[in-house]
């Protein structure tokens, strides 16, 4: 933190109390407000990696837990699955400020944590180790965070906890659920942010899912084929596409789209040949598109993933999840529509909250 | 002049050891429009009804917990009422069982006098003004949040929020304002409510401190509104050396306040002198 540290109002300052009215030019680039801005909250267990810290709050309770961290305060955590994300969207970030230095449309990356505050400051400095641009924060103190998410209008909930997850979604806040990748990392961009996205029950709704659950592969293939003009609803990730392909246009008219810092994937099992098309036709419909449709047919995830290097990779199947991890791509569940196995004894309640109403 | 009247019906503090907290009349019962002559039924409850009732539940769990314990809330209700009001006030107090120790009925010009040679170390007020006045004069002092909806706000715990853009700037950066215009006087009121708030914060860590993690009925909690991340750490830090450990903090560095405050619902809000402002693009 620098000596004379600069201290700036901008010039619609309105009369502080008790005082007369001040009217100082800006010198600082306003930080992004929270409508204008694209908010990602993260919680602290998947920007940094807190194994060890979560162990010990799983066996030895919340007091040791603190005091654990308020003793190692200076030790700066070491990076989490979402971290690489972080530091990507931070890049796009720095584009987006070089053409547009006036505009809020950014993304706002806002930590969430359950732990009390004061053990909070070991957070605080492994953030500014790692030179992550983080302003904003809540450490709730055990309550939950999905109220602060809707606060901070949030477009996208990253969490190591599937329950959060699930709260969120049902709350229309598009959510998944991170995991540790092994020791095998694909290593990823520094400067283009990539996002890859599964289709079904995670773009779109899990309608078709839902039909191949019950009625098998050929009952699904004619489905498509019969509806293949008819639009799939939206699904959870829907706006968070939505929200880059915003931002990717304004590189488009800054003529940079070949060196555009944010690129876009669907990987779907779906096949290009029959049940494809429907696919790309709602994506067309919405207006949307990805930088590039992978049809795999039903082949498995993870060599396409590899060659891909997404930062992150959203499907609502843990089968998927897991084919990508194993193979080093950071992969996010997204616990919506009928794949789910619920671990309660009574019967699933499946999430299939309507996305049609769009969120932001 | 005021007249301190005695509550016979609560038991009395140790003012010496207690936290002796002041409330506004208006802030507990709702200030009626129209005075109806020789109207006895209790007056409607306020604002600052949750606050009270949860005051009653931190008292409560102290006691369980030692009845010999001396650092419980001890309050005083304020009053600038007619004298005709006065009987009417006592009385509802009764009806409702409020946990008040005495009351004080004196001018709104002797008001911060009161305040001052009674030992408080808290005046409590809805109305932002009277807040900041008081701490003008150098008598600590806090907003009683107004919550959206009355009826969400806690009855069982205790939530005290404190500002922290203040408490987090060293003192070259508080020095550095004078160069952005902010007068003299507005610089020194920075560190008189820094000061009050000071000793306010160092009651409620020690008050804290008789309570666990979970479970506790008294919340604790931090919130910067323009600063960066930095100067938040730097207020959890300074809390921390007062003896205060915070449960829940928020830094929004500009992000607009009132939906988080709605969510906290603290009862009590120790405002800094910056936490009003608009367009301040705050400190780093």
């Amino acid at each position: 933190m620098p000596a004379s540290a600069a201290i700036t109002l901008t010039s619609s300052l309105k009369r502080p109390l008790g005082s007369d009215a001040l009217a100082i030019s800006s010198a600082r680039t306003p930080d992004p407000k929270p409508q204008n801005a694209i908010t990602i909250a993260v919680s602290s267990r998947v920007l940094f990696n807190m194994d060890k810290e979560q162990q010990i709050y799983e066996q030895k309770g919340m007091e040791d837990y603190l005091k654990y961290q308020i003793e190692h305060e200076m030790e700066p955590f070491a990076p989490g699955p979402a971290f690489p994300f972080v530091k990507a969207l931070e890049a796009v970030n720095t584009r987006l400020r070089e053409l547009y230095p006036e505009s809020e449309e950014l993304f706002d990356v806002v930590l969430m944590t359950n732990s009390h505050a004061h053990a909070g400051l070991r957070l605080i400095n492994t953030i500014n180790h790692h030179q992550l641009f983080i302003e904003r924060f809540c450490m709730t103190g055990g309550n939950s965070p999905i109220g602060y998410l809707k606060a901070y209008h949030t477009n996208l909930y990253l969490s190591a906890d599937p329950m959060k997850v699930r709260e969120a979604l049902e709350e229309g806040i598009a959510a998944a659920t991170m995991f540790n990748p092994p020791e095998k990392r694909t290593e990823v961009s520094e400067t283009q942010l990539r996002v890859a996205f599964d289709g079904d029950a995670v773009l779109f709704s899990d309608e078709s899912e839902r039909i191949f659950k019950a009625h098998g592969l050929d009952k699904f293939f004619e489905h498509e084929k019969t509806h293949e003009n008819t639009l799939l609803d939206h699904g959870p990730l829907k706006g968070f596409l939505e929200s880059l392909g915003k931002l990717q246009k304004k590189f488009y008219a800054k003529d940079q789209r070949l060196d555009c810092p944010i690129r876009t994937y669907l990987v779907t099992a779906r096949s290009a040949a029959s049940s494809g098309t429907r696919a790309l036709k709602t994506l067309r419909s919405w207006g949307l598109e990805t930088d590039e449709a992978l049809f795999l047919a039903g082949a498995p995830k993870g060599p396409m993933l590899e060659k891909i290097r997404p930062h992150i990779f959203f499907d609502d199947q843990m089968f998927h999840v897991e084919g990508a991890t194993q193979l080093g791509t950071v992969a996010a569940h997204v616990p919506y529509g009928v794949a789910q196995k619920l671990p309660q004894q009574k019967p699933a309640k499946e999430n299939t909250k309507d996305f049609s109403a769009a969120t932001k | 002049m005021d007249s301190m009247v005695r509550n016979p019906d609560v038991k009395q503090r140790d003012a010496a050891q207690a936290v002796v907290v002041a409330v506004s009349s208006d802030a507990i019962f709702d200030p009626e429009v129209e005075q109806v002559h020789g109207a006895t039924e209790p007056l409607r409850k306020g604002d600052a009804f949750s606050f009270m009732k949860a005051i009653q539940v931190v008292n409560e769990r102290l006691l369980t917990m030692n009845s010999d314990e001396t650092l419980l809330f001890d309050v005083i209700l304020l009053s600038n009422d007619s004298e005709e009001k006065h009987s009417r006030i006592i009385a509802s107090a009764k009806h409702y069982g409020l946990d008040i120790g005495r009351f004080c009925f004196c001018n709104k010009e002797d008001s911060i006098e009161s305040l001052q040679s009674n030992n408080v170390k808290l005046f409590l007020s809805t109305d932002t003004n009277d807040v900041c006045k008081a701490l003008q004069k150098g008598v600590p002092a806090a907003l009683l949040y107004r919550p959206t909806d009355p009826h969400h706000q806690t009855e069982d715990q205790l939530k005290v929020v404190f500002s922290g853009d203040v408490i987090g700037s060293s003192e070259e950066m508080l020095h550095g304002l004078r160069e952005q215009g902010f007068t003299e006087t507005q610089l020194q009121g920075f560190k008189t409510a820094k000061g009050s708030v000071k000793e306010f914060a160092v009651l409620m860590g020690e008050m804290r401190r008789r309570f666990g993690l979970e479970g506790s009925p008294l919340c604790t909690g931090l919130m910067t509104v323009w600063s960066s991340r930095n100067v938040c750490a730097s207020a959890l830090k300074t809390l921390r050396g007062w003896g205060l450990l915070v449960d829940e903090a928020f830094c929004l560095a500009g992000a607009p306040r009132s939906p988080i405050l709605n969510l906290v619902q603290p009862h009590i809000l120790c405002l800094d002198g910056l936490y009003h402002m608009e367009g301040f693009t705050g400190m780093s």
